[in-house]
């Protein structure tokens, strides 16, 4: 393991994040050179010098090798949390350095919890910051990277392939630069549509441009306490909804969509399956509110239904109604979509369709082996035949998935946090969901939550945007040797 | 090729910067919050100087009102009415000179009350006098000054204010010593909320020093490690590997990844020994 190299390209997603840094102090300085101006300036200062140091120091030598890319990729993660609590942790308020750490491990892993008590008390400067993290982090700190980074030829490839999951690669069939320029287009174009369509809905171009970027990148961010129920607006709602519903979705699929490609949302098997159970799941939970008459109309019941789905799903997490007052068929409807969540090579995180229905296929295939025991079963997705390494990569997977969370759940519960609250928790954070319900529900934080298990959710969070392996690697000693 | 001297200059300057980065701000928030303690401070003496001249000058035009309208001793009115300008005094000194204004709206009322009380005593003690002196002067005949006399000084030393003392004056006197304790106690309790940012301040001043001293820790460890791999070590090698060519004739090899002074070093000392192995030959 050459870790000088490694330290060079970590120094460059650094100087990256320094740059977004700057673009904060930039709308703090607009905004009247807000509170948050020096603590973001000294914070792009500190880490631009950080990312710069090894760039002079270390030159461009050969390609990465994989096990190297897992180190920059997985190391870029971890520091680019580390170097984003800098801004909160030096403007102060309500953030200690537990909190800071948390508000920027959910913040780049998209996750959308905060520890705050009140959002609105940051200036903008702070609160853009907020956004820019969770935007970077939507896409991959760094995919992001990758795509101002000057050629580097093989290592490019290395970087985006670790990046990618294998599930996500699968509709890619384009050369690594091409791939990163796609999903820059769809992430940008996704962005800036909503912007637009959220100021013509009624929000400030500020708020506007905040929520699309937490929406894009399926964050639940929000620049209010209480979230888009703020605006009590169906025309914001609506758009949240399509933006978050769309960033759930391969960005691959949507750019082939977009340039009339054949193998578009329409034919992926992926796709339906996701819109299938987002539109199944918020119909159930409408007719299960009207039927307990939470909501005086079947269109009330639905608002609410299809806007607090689509959001679990997607793992965005903003929310819309208190869903701790909703009954427990749609509660429970409401964790099985944030532990199912969107597809692979989106914005989100969980479990993801793709894996859903390969594990059921999986299931009805052992049914079928046990019945014609000498017959050769194939898997297939999107008509592809799945390689036993990749269903056995699935199961692994899912397995590790669920054994986290029920560690994460026994720690709240040793913790002091009741049932709900523990389990719920460990879900939400380790999909990348942001609220859960309990202590914790779409109308609460994490303010409350003992300083340990503040702690255990940002380290679920990380477990779950970097797919569990790539964590676990990094701190064995055997890998690096 | 980026040199060795670069590479060690950029190294330390980045060190000296921060270190720099950190001083300034130590500095900066250090004195920041020296000021905002001084000011806390220097604010809570001066209340309590004014609180305790206005609790001097009412005690004053107490004992003077208690000559002039209990005793009847008349020419305390002088000092009372010095006493009352005293204390007027003070009252603005303390209004122009507070930060927070709220606290003294209670002192305010009971000062006004308490001037209104002993101006409308004072006249009309004066009037009183003299009515009283006229109907007996009216009613003597010319001449008869020594009675006209003791008459006024009689009436002079009525208690005529002995009724008003106690159930006027002493309520207003009681309702004003009452809010100076009121400002004083209020101005000292205010002090806690101003302490606490003090508190939060004093966090802010400490944290990014903290930060800039983590950012370069981590920046010395990185020239330590990048020093270590680039010139220690290449020299290190190279020592060795020259010596084991000059006791045992072993190869010169050495690797050396950076295009820098090392490398040039290590191809001049293979020609070196190239060209010995040749005059050799």
């Amino acid at each position: 393991m050459r870790i000088d190299l490694v330290l060079r390209y970590v120094g460059m997603v650094m100087l990256f994040i320094a740059a977004f840094m700057l673009i904060s102090v930039g709308i703090s300085y607009a905004s009247g050179m807000d509170s948050s101006f020096y603590p973001l300036l000294l914070s792009a200062l500190l880490t631009a010098l950080l990312g710069a140091f090894p760039q002079i120091f270390v030159e461009k030598k050969g390609q990465l090798s994989t096990k190297e890319g897992f180190a920059v990729v997985v190391g870029s993660w971890l520091v680019a949390c580390i170097v984003g609590m800098f801004p909160y942790l030096i403007w102060g308020g309500e953030f200690n350095l537990i909190n800071a750490w948390f508000e920027s491990v959910s913040g780049f892993t998209t996750t959308g919890a905060t520890i705050l008590e009140d959002i609105e008390a940051l200036p903008r400067g702070m609160q853009f910051w907020r956004m820019s993290s969770t935007w970077i982090g939507g896409m991959g700190v760094v995919m992001f990277a990758l795509v101002i980074l000057p050629s580097m030829g093989r290592s490019k490839m290395t970087l985006s392939s670790v990046e990618l999951s294998s599930l996500a690669r699968e509709n890619y069939n384009y050369r690594t630069q091409i791939i990163v320029q796609i999903l820059l287009v769809v992430y940008l174009g996704l962005t800036l549509l909503s912007t637009l369509s959220l100021k013509m809905a009624g929000m400030n171009w500020f708020d506007a441009l905040c929520h699309s970027m937490s929406a894009t990148a399926t964050s639940g961010f929000s620049t209010k306490n209480l979230s888009i129920a703020f605006y009590n607006s169906p025309a914001i709602e609506t758009v949240l909804i399509l933006t978050m519903a769309i960033s759930g979705i391969h960005f691959g699929l949507i750019y082939a969509t977009v340039t009339g490609k054949r193998n578009n949302i329409f034919r992926s098997e992926v796709t339906r399956y996701y819109v299938g159970i987002l539109i199944g799941a918020a119909l159930l939970i409408t007719i299960s509110l009207f039927a307990d008459g939470l909501y005086p109309t079947l269109s009330a019941s639905f608002r609410h239904a299809i806007f607090q789905v689509t959001s679990l799903m997607t793992t965005s997490g903003f929310a819309t109604a208190d869903t701790n007052l909703w009954t427990p068929f749609a509660i429970i409807l409401l964790i099985f979509v944030s532990i199912v969540c969107a597809s692979a090579g989106s914005t989100t995180g969980g479990i993801k369709v793709n894996r859903l229905i390969l594990a059921t296929k999986m299931m009805a295939a052992r049914l079928q082996q046990q019945r014609h025991p000498n017959a050769v079963i194939r898997v297939r997705l999107d008509g592809m035949i799945q390689e036993s390494d990749t269903l056995h990569t699935v199961m692994v997977f899912v397995v590790a998935y669920f054994m986290l969370i029920l560690i994460g759940a026994l720690l709240g519960t040793l913790f002091g946090l009741d049932l709900t609250s523990a389990f719920t928790g460990a879900v939400a954070c380790m999909g990348n969901v942001g609220p859960g319900f309990g202590e914790i529900g779409s109308m609460n934080n994490f303010a409350a939550m003992p300083t340990v298990m503040k702690g255990v959710d940002a380290l679920l969070m990380l477990f779950g945007r970097l797919e569990i392996f790539g964590l676990i690697q990094l701190f064995s000693m055997k890998w690096w040797r | 090729m980026t040199g060795l001297r670069k590479r060690v200059t950029v190294g330390f300057l980045s060190i000296v910067c921060l270190l720099f980065i950190s001083g300034m701000l130590s500095f900066f928030e250090l004195s920041h919050l020296s000021r905002d303690t001084g000011d806390i401070l220097k604010a809570s003496r001066r209340n309590i100087e004014l609180a305790k001249e206005i609790l001097d000058a009412a005690h004053n035009l107490n004992v003077a009102l208690i000559h002039s309208s209990v005793l009847g001793e008349r020419h305390y009115d002088t000092i009372s009415r010095a006493s009352m300008r005293r204390l007027e005094e003070v009252w603005l000194t303390a209004q122009s000179e507070a930060l927070d204004k709220s606290f003294l709206d209670s002192l305010a009322f009971a000062a006004t009350e308490m001037k209104v009380l002993v101006d409308n005593y004072l006249s009309f003690a004066t009037t009183r006098q003299e009515q009283a002196t006229l109907p007996f002067t009216d009613s003597l005949m010319v001449g008869d000054s020594l009675a006209v006399d003791s008459l006024a000084k009689a009436a002079a030393q009525l208690p005529v204010g002995d009724h008003w003392y106690t159930e006027e004056f002493e309520g207003s006197y009681n309702r004003l010593t009452a809010a100076v304790k009121a400002y004083m106690t209020s101005t000292q309790s205010s002090l806690a909320p101003r302490t606490e940012q003090l508190k939060k301040n004093a966090y802010r001043a400490v944290t990014p020093v903290l930060i800039s001293l983590v950012v370069m820790i981590a920046i010395v460890l990185m020239f330590y490690y990048f020093m270590t791999i680039y010139c220690v070590n290449p020299i290190l090698s190279m020592n060795k590997s020259l010596g084991a060519y000059l006791s045992f004739r072993v190869p010169f090899g050495v690797k050396a990844e950076c295009k820098d002074e090392v490398l040039e070093l290590k191809e001049k000392i293979e020609t070196l020994i190239g060209q010995a192995a040749h005059h050799k030959a």
